[in-house]
């Protein structure tokens, strides 16, 4: 018997549905990235009306206009494509989609349960904050390239406040990999069995809440965007496509954000009951958005000096705190 | 047979560095040398040094490159050549190739590299700095010339712009 070639139908069919694909094409993967952002942008616009007391998206469909971003999405992605005459045309247009790339890249390194995980990095943690330093060289790039007053006003803040707020979230992490004794994303969740690092890790976890909304260019840290001084800053001169592309890339990084403080703070998918865990990740992932959703409702935003003052001393200081008290407690109570 | 990942990606990087020199905009410059350095991180990678990776992409990429860029952008792009002034500049770079070649002499001999392997599979941080720090000094020190030249490029750059 002479072993056939697999036929191509077949190897495709094959392919199509081995469990690896069909976690990154469907969950965790591209497509629920795509609705889950879509969902999360309804969201933040309806979470920061009803606090505002305005009412919000409302006439796209019955149910509080669940689908207005669904409707947003269309409307952009067959806009016209205008591009700057004086732009860059490579890194006008690069830029924001490697950006969206790179921002649905983080989900894959999340468990959100023991199964429904796409990559099971050893040093899960350094790669998800590595892949985050990437986004302040992106942005000053799209600031830059699209040749404009706004756009590179708005580059170096983002560039300014990134830099700055990235040593203090590796820093604060570094106390969840002191106490978990790993960098493995799947191995911090099960050290957290006996108990969740948020009340051990207290100050990590506000200095890690804190840095990752600056990294997200989020309200109060929203200087890189700003609309009413900058207009939309680095995104000013996008058109459809790229600007769904950049918007897009900031909500999936708030996803991400949150699934990770689920995941190093939160005890991941553990959880109590018959519930599965998948439940639990995402359910304390959701309450993680709605939380820095609704700090865009409460606070003003910061100015420039405040920022990089707040970054380079407060936090960079409480940071080095953090990691000495983890180390008192990890000596005084090593059953933690 | 060479693995064909380990080609492309080497491929890659030399273009990318080689890119980084010769492109004329310097914002493109400084992007080439950013590919390169994702290369090389790459190349850690496929040795199965991803810890290592990890830091090659945030420290060059997420601090070097980002500075570079900063500095280029601040001063906005040069268009054709830069003054500059030669006699300094042949001088400086004089001592800087006979700084390397003294260098690249004290490496070539055979006690620099030392063949016995400290740090195998069962090995503790003591042991691991000890090799890093003792035997492979020397190296150590002149991979940290690439944080001075990127210290000394954007210092150049930054000057430039008062001639």
């Amino acid at each position: 018997m002479v072993d056939l070639p697999p036929d191509p139908i077949s190897m495709t069919i094959a392919i199509m549905t081995s469990p690896l694909f069909l976690k990154i094409a469907i969950f965790p993967g591209l497509t629920s990235i795509g609705i889950i952002a879509a969902v999360l942008t309804w969201l933040d616009r309806k979470i920061t009306a009803r606090v505002q007391l305005r009412i919000g998206p409302q006439y796209v469909s019955p149910l509080g206009g669940i689908l207005q971003s669904f409707a947003d999405l269309i409307k952009l992605a067959f806009k016209e494509l205008i591009i700057p005459e004086k732009a860059d045309r490579f890194f006008f247009v690069l830029a924001p989609v490697f950006g969206l790339v790179l921002g649905a890249g983080l989900i894959g390194l999340i468990p959100f349960s023991p199964e429904s995980l796409i990559s099971n990095v050893e040093v899960g943690l350094p790669v998800f904050l590595a892949f985050v330093t990437l986004s302040p060289t992106l942005v000053l790039l799209a600031g830059w390239s699209a040749n404009s007053k706004y756009p590179f006003i708005g580059g170096l803040r983002s560039l300014f406040q990134q830099t700055g707020y990235e040593i203090p979230l590796w820093l604060s992490s570094l106390g969840v990999v002191m106490m978990a004794g790993t960098f493995n994303l799947t191995k911090i969740i099960q050290a957290q069995s006996t108990g969740w690092f948020i009340i051990p890790q207290l100050l990590g976890a506000i200095i890690f809440l804190v840095t990752s909304v600056a990294e997200q260019e989020r309200i109060p840290f929203d200087l890189p965007e700003a609309e009413p001084e900058i207009i939309m800053g680095w995104q000013a001169e996008y058109p459809g496509f790229l600007f769904l592309a950049a918007q897009g890339a900031g909500f999936v990084k708030l996803y991400a954000f949150s699934a990770l403080f689920t995941t190093i703070y939160l005890g991941g998918y553990l959880g109590p009951g018959p519930l599965p865990p998948l439940f639990w990740s995402l359910f304390k992932t959701t309450i993680m958005v709605v939380l820095v959703i609704l700090l865009r409702g409460a606070f003003g935003r910061v100015r420039l000096d405040q920022l990089l003052r707040y970054g380079w001393t407060l936090l960079l200081g409480l940071a080095i705190v953090n990691i000495g008290i983890t180390y008192f407690l990890i000596v005084g109570f090593p059953t933690i | 047979m060479t693995d064909p990942a380990f080609v492309v990606i080497a491929a890659a990087t030399v273009i990318g560095a080689i890119m980084a020199v010769e492109a004329r905009d310097l914002v493109y410059g400084a992007a080439s040398l950013g590919i390169s350095f994702l290369g090389v991180a790459a190349l850690f990678i496929l040795l199965d040094a991803t810890y290592v990776a990890v830091f090659q992409i945030a420290v060059y990429i997420g601090a070097v490159v980002v500075l570079i860029l900063f500095t280029v952008m601040l001063v906005g792009p040069v268009k054709g050549e830069a003054p500059m002034e030669l006699k300094r500049t042949s001088l400086f770079a004089a001592v800087l190739v006979s700084m390397f070649l003294g260098i690249g002499g004290s490496l070539a001999n055979a006690n620099a590299f030392p063949g016995a392997d400290m740090c195998g599979a069962s090995c503790d941080l003591q042991k691991l700095s000890q090799t890093l720090l003792v035997n492979y000094g020397t190296q150590l020190e002149v991979l940290s010339f690439v944080l001075v030249a990127a210290v000394i490029g954007a210092l150049t750059l930054a000057k430039a712009e008062k001639d």
